[in-house]
């Protein structure tokens, strides 16, 4: 099932991960992990050195003998040198989240200060908690001052919180030296965000409803719902997928008004695009002009392998010569 | 007194088939913020269209009141004649703060002219009579300002927001004939 899940993540769909930017991460963390392991051993944490000329033995302590061998100060870095160790490691496990956001975002949502901020943060807390460590003293300083500071920044969408906070996770635990934990933390944000996304998890209200909560073998097309029953469409046989997907109030269904110089030919030839290329559509309205000609007006959302520029294409290519124009209908209009 | 429709020539800009449903044509200034928020509702109106609409751009620089008009239409020109005009027309239209000497060849360079002939025909003036003679065409057919809307030869004076462009583009390409 999952080896099902992730072919179809990987090959398929319009929100593809795609083969190479797996690849890339893949090589990326094994070359991160890499200079982490080296940095660190050459570089060892002052109370991480093993004690005395003698090396350590032992499997357990593998990592202990590579350190003693590699160190280049034995006796553990200096406190400066450990900073910049750990704020390096912060940055490179950062890197990855910030690369899940620009992938993940549509042109519109990306905000590119998040960006900068998301690669900046985790160097800048691993700063604060390698000055604090484990002084109460400084810590309480530190609330004070935070205190004092008011940040209020209104973000572009709540799921980018998630990557501040994610970035906050990885700073603190290169700040208290825990790399490891801050990787296992870098991998699984990374590789759990791309199969959201990938997935789109609960945008199909509809589907997922019949899925966790009807009984098995239920009419899946008639989930129950408050919001009462969709209204017939008014020409046409657009395809109803529940309640929720209600014309008036689905914010996912766009409303094209389709110019057409004969109402009747136009309409068989708009249906027959809308029932290959839109997931779900219902006409709206008729507005009738001079002869034969008029406006008709479809609530539509298009499927995504599809979207919704090709659907707008798709009726002036194969809508000839009866469609003239489409137009998005935006709010204001409608009203 | 009806003034005379702007006739189509061989030398005029156009996007699209001369078979189109219905001819938009645009007598625009580059340096006017009016054309500059037009230009961006225009674009949607010939995506609603599609092949049904034939689009034409002439030059109007009002040179009073736009004193780089009428050197970024000779620069519109100058990137037409090595087959760049749309390109031109567009980053015109998107960097109306930046039409001087320095800005014009700064965007010859971005659409990918050779800036040298580019230079050149500015610096002679090579494309002055060419701009002027689509003033004079919009002279001829009424225009006073910028941007003037032309559909099917018909000058347009209603509201320039899109849906009521693309109604009005419509009804045109849906009425009979005139014979």
């Amino acid at each position: 099932m999952a080896k099902k899940l992730m072919n179809t993540a990987v090959q398929t769909g319009p929100r593809r991960i795609g083969r190479h930017t797996i690849q890339r991460l893949l090589l990326y963390y094994l070359v991160a992990g890499g200079i982490l392991l080296l940095l660190t051993a050459v570089f060892p944490q002052r109370a991480m050195t093993p004690a005395g000329d003698i090396p350590p033995t032992g499997m357990a302590e593998g990592l202990d003998w590579l350190r003693w061998r590699l160190a280049v100060m034995p006796l553990g870095a200096p406190a400066w040198v450990d900073a910049c160790v750990q704020m390096v490691g912060a940055f490179l496990l950062v890197l990855p989240i910030a690369f899940t956001y620009i992938r993940t975002r549509t042109r519109v949502k990306y905000d590119h200060s998040l960006v900068q901020t998301v690669v900046m943060l985790p160097i800048v807390v691993t700063a604060i908690l390698v000055v604090v460590q484990d002084s109460l003293a400084l810590a309480f300083s530190l609330a004070g001052i935070v205190a004092a500071v008011r940040f209020r920044n209104n973000l572009r969408e709540s799921g980018d919180a998630v990557y501040i906070f994610g970035s906050i996770g990885i700073g603190f635990a290169s700040g208290i030296h825990a790399l490891s934990v801050a990787t296992a933390l870098s991998v699984t944000f990374v590789v759990v965000e791309l199969v959201l996304w990938r997935l789109d998890l609960g945008a199909e209200f509809d589907d997922m409803f019949n899925r966790l909560c009807m009984p098995s073998g239920a009419d899946r097309a008639a989930p129950p719902s408050s919001a009462g029953d969709v209204p017939e469409p008014t020409g046409g046989n657009g395809r109803k997928r529940g309640a929720s997907e209600s014309p008036d109030s689905d914010p996912r269904l766009t409303t094209l008004r389709i110019y057409v110089d004969d109402l009747a030919a136009g309409r068989l030839a708009v249906e027959q695009v809308l029932a290959r290329d839109a997931k779900v559509w219902t006409a709206s309205s008729t507005e009738p002009g001079e002869g034969t000609a008029g406006v008709l007006e479809y609530r539509v959302r298009p499927r995504k392998s599809v979207g919704l520029a090709a659907v707008r294409d798709n009726l002036l290519r194969d809508g000839a010569p009866h469609i003239i124009a489409t137009d998005e209908t935006d709010a204001a209009h409608r009203l | 007194m009806t003034t005379p429709a702007p006739a189509i020539t061989g030398d005029d800009h156009v996007l699209g088939q001369a078979g189109a449903r219905v001819t938009l044509m645009e007598y625009g200034d580059f340096e006017c913020p009016s054309c500059g928020a037009t230009h961006p509702i225009l674009r949607e109106v010939r995506r609603a269209f599609g092949p049904n609409l034939r689009f034409i751009f002439r030059h109007y620089p009002l040179r009073d009141n736009h004193p780089h008009a009428e050197m970024a239409a000779q620069a519109a020109e100058a990137a037409a004649a090595q087959g760049k005009f749309w390109e031109m027309h567009d980053r015109l239209y998107e960097h109306q703060d930046a039409l001087d000497q320095r800005g014009l060849t700064r965007h010859a360079r971005k659409i990918g002219v050779d800036v040298a002939k580019f230079e050149t025909d500015l610096a002679a003036r090579t494309y002055a009579t060419r701009v002027e003679r689509d003033v004079e065409s919009g002279r001829a057919s009424g225009v006073r300002g910028t941007p003037s809307l032309f559909i099917n030869g018909v000058i347009y004076r209603g509201p320039r927001d899109r849906a009521s462009l693309v109604a009005a583009l419509a009804n045109a390409a849906m009425a009979p004939a005139v014979p």
